[in-house]
């Protein structure tokens, strides 16, 4: 099964994997080869990739996703995402940091549009933090 | 004729200009490889978006849809992108030549017009225009763009199309042909047109979750979000390969210019010594 995380800024990974677990809007699902085709919403959250059938956890590739369009076939995954982070570059002090400022600048904020900003900020890096300690706990 | 200190100084500061703009040519050019290497980034995106767009057409779900909803205009949404600085030749001025067509043609034809404008020198100019409505202005985008950058933009014109507070949206930026043509146009952003790619077989059979509408929403979103990037991105490469022809140029003339007055301070010098020797013999002849 072959995984196209394409962004607007390129495409990320293309890469035959085993299996993706994707934050949809109906919770998380877990796609095997063989999916029955499938178009659905995703949400800012953390996709994680098995890359061979045996791989244990501690083996999993995470990305820390904004929201998207998933677009699922029997041979192809496909997702359509505004930003897409790897695990590997994710710092987790630095997205502790940004997600405190995003905090602050939630409970700040003066109208309605700096709010929804705000708002966005804060769920992009809680999405990240996720990631770097996914990837803590799993590459000890 | 100029003394030789003049012209010796002018010569050292005409030099001197001369190493800016080289630099600036420079620096405009590796920004420019960039730039051209991000413009081909976003092809796959909306590719794939257009490929699940196609899909919903076919089913039929976009012909009631409020995006694609193409009525008669009479207010429309214009965003203007230029640049920050100037020194780029006339990139900003074509931009703002084809903005204010647009306004004249809005005026002619009873259109009321609002616009966003991306840029500082554009700003400028919108501001300074009488009767220009400017509803957004944004300044000092990072050289290397998010797609959260945006966000705001496409939002505001989004929602203002949704609510029917506007008829259309439309872009005016300077699209990248390659490094020696760039093009100020106009592109409409909303009402979305209709697709014409042909259908991806895979995705026939395709469940759509939570519904056709949800996701075709989505998708819409996104697919104007790309074009309206893809948009930036071109002005960012256009920008900079103008930037730096024009500084080339300017490098060049400054050549010119420091041959030509290199070749009159050495006339002046010839000109002073032998006025020198005609003086000495005049005098050693008086002499005798």
């Amino acid at each position: 099964m072959k995984l196209e995380l394409v962004t607007l800024m390129g495409v990320q990974l293309d890469k035959e994997v085993y299996e993706v677990m994707l934050p949809t809007a109906a919770g998380p699902i877990a796609v095997f080869p063989g999916h029955e085709p499938l178009v659905s919403i995703a949400i800012p959250g953390v996709i994680s990739v098995r890359h061979n059938k045996g791989d244990a956890d501690s083996q999993l590739e995470f990305f820390a996703i904004s929201g998207g369009v998933i677009e699922v076939t029997t041979k192809n995954v496909r997702v359509l995402v505004d930003e897409a982070d790897h695990g590997d570059d994710i710092i987790e002090a630095e997205s502790q940091a940004a997600l405190e400022r995003a905090i602050k600048l939630r409970d700040s904020a003066k109208d309605q549009i700096e709010l929804e900003k705000a708002h966005q900020l804060v769920d992009r890096h809680m999405v990240r933090l996720k990631v770097a300690d996914l990837r803590r706990r799993h590459h000890r | 004729m100029a003394s030789q200190q003049q012209l010796k100084s002018r010569i050292r500061s005409v030099k001197s200009t001369k190493q800016i703009t080289k630099a600036m040519q420079m620096v405009a050019a590796s920004k420019m490889r960039r730039a051209q290497e991000a413009t081909k980034a976003t092809a796959p995106y909306t590719q794939t978006a257009r490929e699940i767009l196609a899909h919903l057409a076919k089913q039929g779900a976009t012909k009631n849809h409020p995006l694609f909803d193409a009525r008669p205009v009479k207010k429309r949404l214009l965003i203007v992108i230029a640049s920050d600085k100037g020194l780029a030749g006339a990139y900003n001025s074509n931009v703002a030549k084809i903005y204010l067509r647009e306004l004249i043609n809005d005026d002619k034809e009873g259109v009321k017009s609002s616009s966003i404008a991306v840029g500082r020198k554009v700003t400028q100019f919108v501001t300074r225009l009488k009767d220009a409505e400017l509803v957004g202005a944004y300044e000092d985008l990072p050289d290397a763009l998010e797609g959260h950058e945006l966000r705001s933009v496409l939002d505001t014109a989004y929602d203002k199309f949704v609510a029917k507070e506007i008829d259309a949206v439309d872009v005016v930026y300077t699209e990248f042909v390659s490094s020696l043509t760039q093009t100020a146009q106009v592109e409409r952003l909303l009402p979305a047109g209709s697709i014409d790619e042909p259908l991806n077989e895979a995705i026939r059979e395709a469940t759509f979750e939570p519904d056709t509408d949800v996701v075709l929403q989505s998708v819409v979103y996104r697919l104007i979000g790309a074009q309206l990037f893809q948009a930036l991105l071109d002005a960012r490469a256009s920008e900079h390969s103008m930037r730096m022809l024009a500084m080339k140029n300017a490098t060049d003339n400054a050549s010119d210019l420091i041959d030509d007055l290199t070749l009159e301070m050495n006339k002046a010098r010839q000109a002073a010594i032998t006025q020198e020797l005609a003086e000495i013999s005049g005098g050693s002849e008086a002499m005798k």
